[in-house]
């Protein structure tokens, strides 16, 4: 596993509100059937002292520090307030920062990061679904019904299409050590060069299906930067160009954040692209011969 | 949000970048008025939300004695489809350099990206493909408010100093307004001082509420319907109408629909945990395109109750076929509904996908 497991004791910020009420019951739920600690501690400012099924909540990261041993965050407050949310859990000395929360501002989500980076901090998202470590830990809205303990590692710019890729994983009977939701937005904390790395020290990985969009660089930067056999999915070969970013998108990005280019990409570097994803499992079976 | 050429140099304007001497026009006769203050030549350049607008004639020369004739002409006109509404009548600069600055945000870097380069003006992607060592790059760190000095000597190098204020302007720009783009192409100089040529400005569509910009111009009038319900919505010009939840399952879907050597019509994201009244709209909304001859709805998550999702499909008694693939709770009481009122229902993306090209092939 990466980034946490069972012992990590996981807080919820946002923890009153309608989603991280509804979370925090389906991440205990969780915790409960593999016998991890799950959530311990809820943060909304101004509820302390209420509880959210049986869940202490504090009025700040710090007060709820105090009195808990306390690893990872989960982020469910408010785009106006997500910003600040990161940054008061990696002052708090946080170290895995998962922000479910979408639509930040891009210059918050950038002055956020960097903030969390000074911290020493790692941010997960934001926009994203958070992550899941089968029978260990779940910190974010993935549907744990569809996983499986294994040692293919999953990486994904996307929700539902992940939920997707391990279900097809799953009935295919190949299980997954972690599969980590990076966030759809421009700017995220964790990319997949982060995540790779990681799963470079976990023992449990053998293999990686790395999951990418139409947009940026950062999947070709990944497989540029690991040894581990990758199998690859990008989506959006069928959209129409992104014409707004102006000059400086094509300049940036050479003119090739299309996902045909993309692919042309992966593949030079020797990585196979999916051009299905019920193609992934035998992609996965026959390329690497991993035991999963 | 883009915006338009006008709005974006009153945004540089502002913050003290200058900018050509220039008016908003909404029909020919505004033009008389200003005649004597645009010279002898100037330009005319149509505010349409549209690229290049240039090459598709939406920038005519004029002078004084053909200008108004010349305004009469762009105004019947029609770019790429859209009708010219509004024209800037703008000075024509004496340019002795064209000059390329831009401030965009980094993946990679997390950060604010500042390009510059002395050799700007139209070519500039031909530059950076064939010439990128011209292309000066430098981040910026986002918890500072301004940049630091060393920084802008770094990109200016020789080029003249006057350009350095304009560059911490247009990154003052950057962040106030939320840019995700902020581009001065060309910046160029002339006897009477550096000049902001032509502009474009991208706000972040996440940032508009704070901006205060009440309506998102880049959508079309059915995609605003569509925000309206929380949904996003693209229109394309295929067959198949295509609901999913999710950005990346939906592309995926679309991705599916040309391999299989189908064309998708729009399609529409529905979100999480769709409640029936909800996939009801979605329905009807991605319906009431004319193109439509089918809709596939893929739908997948733990969250999503197949029994709303049916009701939705149900209620919203479309008279296009619906195929349907459903994964999450309450599945089998999802099926049930729908085969009773004769709606078809397959179990992977794959099969829906593949008989909505039959149906429409």
């Amino acid at each position: 596993m990466i980034y946490g497991d069972k012992k990590t004791g996981v807080l919820v910020q946002g923890a009153t509100g309608k989603q991280g009420e509804f979370h925090i019951g389906l991440m205990n739920a969780y915790a409960q059937q593999v016998g991890g600690r799950g959530v311990v501690a809820g943060v909304t400012p101004g509820k302390g002292g209420q509880q959210v099924h049986g869940v202490p909540v504090f009025n700040t990261v710090k007060d709820a520090m105090k009195e808990h041993d306390i690893g990872a965050a989960v982020i469910f407050v408010p785009a106006g307030a997500a910003a600040d949310a990161i940054m008061e859990e990696a002052n708090a000395g946080i170290r895995t920062i998962v922000c479910i929360t979408e639509h930040i501002p891009v210059q918050d989500t950038m002055k956020a990061i960097a903030y969390a980076r000074m911290e020493g901090a790692s941010v997960i998202g934001p926009n994203c679904p958070g992550l899941l470590s089968p029978g260990e830990v779940k910190m974010g809205i993935m549907p744990a019904g569809l996983f499986s303990h294994g040692n293919v590692g999953v990486i994904s710019r996307s929700g539902t299409l992940t939920y997707e890729v391990v279900d097809e994983l799953t009935r295919a009977g190949i299980g997954q050590s972690t599969v980590v939701g990076i966030g759809g937005d421009p700017v995220i904390g964790q990319t997949f060069v982060d995540v790779l790395e990681r799963f470079e020290n976990d023992p449990q990985t053998k293999a990686v299906v790395l999951i990418g969009e139409v947009g940026g660089n950062l999947e070709e930067e990944g497989a540029k930067s690991t040894d581990l056999p990758i199998v690859s999915y990008i989506a959006g070969v069928s959209a129409p160009p992104d014409k707004r970013m102006g000059h400086a998108g094509a300049i940036v990005e050479g003119g090739e954040g299309d996902a045909r280019s993309k692919i042309a990409r992966l593949k030079k570097h020797g990585v196979p692209v999916a051009s299905r994803v019920s193609e992934i499992p035998d992609m996965v079976r026959e390329r690497f011969r991993c035991h999963c | 949000m883009k915006l338009r050429e006008y709005e974006a140099k009153n945004v540089l304007w502002e913050a003290g970048i200058p900018v050509p001497a220039g008016f908003l026009i909404r029909s020919a006769d505004e033009l008389t008025p200003h005649l004597g203050a645009l010279g002898a030549a100037f330009v005319l350049k149509a505010q349409v939300d549209v690229g290049g607008r240039g090459k598709a004639g939406g920038i005519l020369m004029a002078g004084k004695s053909d200008g108004t004739k010349v305004a009469k002409e762009l105004f019947g006109k029609q770019i790429k489809g859209l009708p010219v509404k509004e024209v800037l009548a703008e000075q024509k600069l004496d340019i002795q350099h064209e000059y390329y600055l831009s401030i965009t945000v980094d993946r990679s870097s997390k950060q604010p990206l500042i390009l510059f380069t002395e050799a700007g003006g139209v070519e500039i992607e031909i530059t950076a493909r064939e010439h990128p060592e011209l292309i000066k790059k430098v981040v910026a760190n986002p918890l500072m408010k301004d940049l630091p000095p060393f920084l802008i000597r770094e990109l200016i190098g020789k080029a003249p100093k006057e350009i350095g204020p304009v560059i911490n302007k247009l990154y003052k720009i950057f962040i106030e307004k939320d840019a995700l783009l902020a581009e001065i192409n060309p910046l160029v100089t002339t006897p009477n001082g550096v000049f902001a040529a032509d502009a474009k400005i991208i706000v972040d569509d996440n940032a508009l509420g704070r901006q205060g910009i009440a309506m998102n111009r880049d959508l079309s009038e059915r995609e605003r319907e569509a925000e309206k319900h929380g949904f996003s919505y693209v229109e394309l010009d295929g067959a198949i109408g295509v609901i999913g939840n999710g950005a990346g399952l939906t592309m995926a879907t679309l991705d599916l629909i040309e391999f299989y050597g189908g064309k998708a019509a729009n399609f529409l994201d529905v979100g999480g945990g769709a409640e029936s009244e909800r996939v009801m709209n979605a329905v009807r909304l991605v319906a009431s395109v004319p193109s439509v001859k089918v809709i596939v709805v893929n739908l997948l998550g733990g969250i999503t109750k197949c029994d709303e999702v049916a009701k939705g499909i149900i209620a919203a008694g479309i008279s296009q076929k619906v195929i349907v693939r459903l994964a999450g709770t309450n599945e089998a009481e999802g099926r049930k509904l729908l085969s009773e009122k004769g709606y078809e229902m397959l179990d992977t993306m794959d099969l829906v996908v593949k008989k909505a090209v039959q149906v429409t092939a």
